[in-house]
């Protein structure tokens, strides 16, 4: 044991402090020869010598403390084999970079690796010492810097105790520069960074950071993880599945197991809202991902479902689950204007799109067909639809093309097919708004063939969006369709403004075969030939039923209950608002946003970027007389990023190379214990016995 | 005439002090308890085999034909033995005298009244193992109070127990009865004086006991720390009075209880003395109460 401050010892010398007064106090007591002291004997022999023992007591007490004190301020040290990272104490700029990913939650030893590494940076943090300006960056994506280093290093090391893994994956290269760029503005000579990472490859996916070799020193605390075999569920998706019937689902995850080991018989379990309803088994080759596909049926009365499919817990428990959420659709309501209506109902001019929307007359297709004339066009008529069809009607009159567009654009959907009834010169006059492109002329393939060269010189539908929500139910190059024949179509005339159409499919002959387009806020579609028999066969062919299904779903912006992208961690989601008052979000641990006033009036949309907790996130919706509606169709299911869940460790390669700080320290195999802090303690607890005795005595 | 303590230890030798003692406050109320062979008549008992013949009464056998034997009260012929307890307890001196001297004065001036009335007077001193031989005259008188000087003088010293001493009386005088007084704190550490005081009772000896203690034995009146050290022994005790005070003053008052009711029970004549009181009036209790319980013990032969 050595001392900093040995001259204080010499203060030592007042142990003999309380001696003297003990001896001058015994000197003092009173002396009386006294004839009964048998009888003071018998009345306190106990008393007697439990004072004498206390007195005894009190001396070596205030001895003790008089010795302590001087030690105390000599600052008594030890030394010891350095185990741990070199720090230098003293004045100098220093950042910890500490990944808090949701992989720091990664347990072992019955802690959390974020435990095991704050508990180091907060030791480290000590050996310091006060004059070190230090701050702590998390290296998770997307996390706060800090803006300045800081002497305040109880405020750091409260920081540290409250810290908690986030649900976002590690970004460290970017903490890393940002730990650059701020000791770059430090005055201070020696700077260091201190990086607590678990050194998984994802966190460093961008590259290296790069700050040269005049940049900090960096040192790479080893906490280590005794076992990083992870298994993750890293995707879940929710598609309908019409042979179950029309709540039917089908779920599919995505297991990765991150780890060299081999995973045999690891069970997977779907839950619907509270219940499990299905459990699968799955093995699992080293570094492999496989898709586990489960089926299921919504329960009845409800509108929507929370969807988990859940692992058993591993070493790091939170990527074991993730969760979807499942929204029955609602009807879609369809208002068909006929404009060919015929008495022989096949002839009709909707007979094959009315089948195809609904396929047998279900009352569970999805959606609810009202069938009316031209004449018939009115606002009350539209107010109970999402989707129009004008279906081989003559041009309308202005009236009616003024209600139409005016509803289109406050969010209706507009599907127009053509044929004999179509005048395009009417049409492209008076419900030019009404259409994607101005109508051209009609080519007829079928003008003076023969009938053996009716089949060679009829179109055919291709080049196809095939990503357009109107195709997604087909097969990807859209055989179901190819095959149909058309004999009569609709040239479109070029417009000057073609960027405000899309294209979704052309004829072989390089005409547009279906268009759409967008009107303020809602949707209009073109179809440049009949949808009956009239002009083409497409209605008897396999993919007519899908595509016009999925088309009016998608003009009502009614999709199936697919999932379609999910949201992860810190992204945000979109939410409708258009005649809401008020919007409510609550995420997971019941935490509620709320959106009202300026944030929503006059807005048809919002974008929601609390995102911080995987789990479900329910929304609820205030009309203008604060009438609460539960939104079961804009819930949604937040999940974690799953690049974080592969916790395979980067090669040291991907860190930057250490610059020399500045420091001169060389590095030292010592290590300064110090001492005083006990000593101190030891203060304490002697003036703490010293009362007790005082108050006994 | 009342004299304290101080004004006492003033008067000089113990001779002048018994003499200022007994002639100031106490003369005329000494008398000989003893039943004798004297002048003065007393009673008639009848005769029993061991008596002697020559005090059988003839006149009584012609006018009734029976054997009394008379009997006389005995002036001059007591024998008196003084016990002074010189322990180095009895150096005490809270609150008063010491409590040695307090003794020694009291037993000189009981020494100078029974000279006085011609008394056979012996002196035994335990602690410093004097003895006086019981006889009469002037200078025997001179012999007591040159031994109570010395004793006084040389203060107590050992804790030498009362019992020897008496059983040495009881052996002296084992054919003739004799008033033994005893003064003595009787902190008797083997816890025998008061069975040998018993003993000597049963003897037929007439005891008297001044058990003299000081004030402050009996008030324990000290405050703050205190270091005790006890008179006989090396015992020392440091203490805070205040905490022990109750329990010693219990246990003081059950030792004196005990003590006056065991000598009581006895038959013995038991006096609590404390220094502070005046010597004389210590003096007159104990005449008073000798020639109640003498009177006493006539009444309950004629009954």
């Amino acid at each position: 044991m050595a001392f900093i401050a040995p001259l204080l010892l010499l203060g030592t010398l007042a142990v003999a402090v309380p001696i003297v007064i003990h001896l001058f106090g015994r000197r003092r007591a009173k002396t009386v020869k006294f004839a009964a002291i048998d009888f003071l004997f018998q009345s306190d022999r106990k008393t007697a010598r439990s004072m004498q023992i206390k007195e005894k007591a009190l001396l070596i007490v205030r001895a003790l403390a008089c010795l302590a004190i001087p030690l105390a301020l000599a600052k008594p040290y030890t030394s010891c084999e350095r185990s741990g990272p070199h720090v230098a104490r003293g004045a100098q700029a220093a950042v910890f970079v500490i990944d808090d990913s949701f992989a720091a939650g990664v347990i072992s030893d019955g802690k959390t690796w974020l435990v095991r590494a704050t508990a180091q940076a907060r030791a480290i943090l000590t050996q310091l010492g006060p004059e070190a300006e230090v701050a702590i960056i998390r290296a998770s994506q997307n996390s706060d810097t800090p803006t300045e280093l800081t002497r305040d290093h109880l405020r750091l090391g409260d920081q540290l105790l409250a810290m908690e893994p986030s649900a976002r994956p590690a970004d460290t290269r970017r903490a890393l520069e940002a730990a650059g760029l701020l000791l770059t503005a430090s005055g201070h000579s020696q700077k260091t960074v201190f990086l607590f990472s678990l050194m998984a490859k994802s966190g460093f996916s961008a590259g290296p950071a790069a700050w040269g070799p005049q940049g900090p020193a960096l040192t790479v605390i080893d906490v280590p993880v005794a076992n990083r075999n992870n298994l993750a569920i890293t995707k879940l998706v929710v598609e309908p599945d019409p042979a179950s019937g029309a709540r039917g689902i089908a779920i599919t995850a995505e297991v990765l197991n991150a780890s060299a080991t081999p995973v045999k018989d690891t069970e997977l379990a779907l839950r619907l809202g509270s219940d499990v309803v299905a459990r699968g088994r799955l093995d699992l080759a080293p570094f492999e991902r496989k898709a586990k596909r489960f089926l299921a049926v919504l329960p009845k009365g409800s509108h929507g479902a929370d969807i988990q499919v859940a692992l058993p817990n591993d070493v790091l428990p939170i990527d074991d689950v993730r969760s979807a959420r499942a929204v029955l659709r609602d009807d879609v309501r369809v208002l068909i204007v006929n404009g060919d209506a015929r008495t022989t109902r096949r002839d009709d001019e909707i007979f094959y799109l009315e089948t195809a929307l609904r396929p047998g007359d279900r009352i569970d297709s999805g959606t609810t067909l009202r069938t009316i004339t031209p004449d018939e066009i009115s606002a009350d008529a539209l107010s109970e639809a999402d989707v129009v069809v004008l279906a081989n009607v003559p041009a309308l009159p202005t009236a009616r093309v003024t209600a139409l567009t005016a509803w289109v654009q406050a969010g209706g959907g507009l599907f127009v097919t053509v044929g004999e009834h179509t005048d395009a010169a009417a049409y492209n006059r008076q419900m030019r708004e009404l259409l994607p492109q101005s109508l051209g002329e009609i080519v007829d393939t079928m003008w003076g063939a023969t009938p053996d060269e009716r089949a060679a010189r009829a179109l055919h539908m291709e080049k196809f969006a095939v990503d357009h929500p109107a195709f997604a139910a087909l097969s990807k190059n859209a055989t179901e369709l190819r095959d149909a024949q058309f004999s009569q179509i609709f040239l479109l005339a070029p417009d000057a403004n073609d960027s405000a159409r899309t294209v979704l499919a052309r004829f072989t002959n390089g005409a547009a075969a279906l268009v759409e387009a967008q009107v303020g806020v809602g949707r209009i579609a073109l179809f440049t030939s009949t949808i009956d028999r009239d002009w083409n066969d497409l209605a008897i062919h396999p993919g007519y039923l899908p595509m016009m299904q999925q088309l009016i779903r998608h003009l009502a912006r009614r999709q199936a209950p697919v999932d379609e992208s999910e949201h992860l961690v810190g992204s945000t989601v979109t939410l409708p608002v258009a005649g809401m008052s008020k919007l409510e979000v609550r995420g997971p641990g019941n935490l509620a946003t709320m959106f009202d006033g300026d944030r929503i009036a006059g807005r048809t949309s919002l974008r929601f970027g609390k995102t911080d907790q995987p789990g479900q996130y329910r929304v609820r919706t205030f009309d203008a007389a604060n009438t609460s509606n539960t939104r079961e169709d804009l819930g949604f299911a937040v999940n974690l990023n799953p690049l974080g869940s592969d916790l395979t460790p980067a090669p040291p390669t991907v860190l930057p190379a250490s610059g020399t700080g500045g420091g001169t320290d060389k590095a030292s195999t010592k290590q300064r214990i110090e001492l005083w802090h006990a000593v101190a303690a030891v203060i304490l607890l002697l003036l703490l016995a010293e009362g007790v005795l005082l108050q006994r005595a | 005439m009342q004299l304290d303590a101080a004004s006492l230890a003033r008067l000089g030798t113990m001779a002048v002090r018994a003499r200022v003692l007994v002639q100031g406050a106490l003369s005329g109320l000494h008398r000989a308890s003893h039943r004798g062979s004297s002048v003065e008549f007393a009673e008639h008992k009848q005769y029993s085999p061991g008596d002697e013949i020559r005090h059988i009464d003839w006149k009584s056998y012609a006018k009734q034909g029976k054997y009394f034997v008379k009997q006389f009260d005995q002036e001059s012929q007591l024998t008196v033995y003084l016990v002074l307890d010189a322990s180095g307890s009895m150096n005490f001196a809270g609150g008063g005298a010491s409590k040695l001297e307090y003794a020694a004065t009291a037993l000189a001036s009981l020494a100078y009244l029974v000279s006085q009335q011609q008394d056979r007077i012996g002196l035994l001193i335990f602690g410093g193992s004097e003895t006086v031989i019981p006889a009469s005259g002037r200078v025997q008188l001179r012999d007591v109070m040159d031994a109570l000087e010395t004793a006084n003088s040389s203060g107590g010293r050992g804790q030498n127990s009362a019992s020897a001493a008496l059983q040495r009386i009881a052996e002296l005088n084992r054919r003739r009865r004799a008033l033994v007084i005893l003064a003595s704190d009787l902190f008797d550490a083997s816890g025998d004086a008061v069975p040998a005081l018993q003993k000597l009772r049963a003897a037929g000896h007439d005891v008297s006991v001044l058990q003299t203690m000081a004030p402050d034995e009996l008030t324990f009146p000290y405050d703050g720390m205190t270091l005790f050290e006890s008179l006989e022994t090396d015992h020392r005790l440091l203490a805070n009075p205040a905490a022990i005070r109750a329990e010693y003053l219990r246990k003081m008052q059950a030792f004196l209880d005990n003590t006056k009711e065991q000598l009581q029970r006895a038959g013995l004549d038991y006096h609590l003395v404390e220094t502070n009181k005046p010597v004389e009036t210590t003096l007159r209790d104990l005449l008073i109460a000798r020639n109640a319980l003498m009177r006493g013990r006539s009444v309950g032969v004629r009954g």
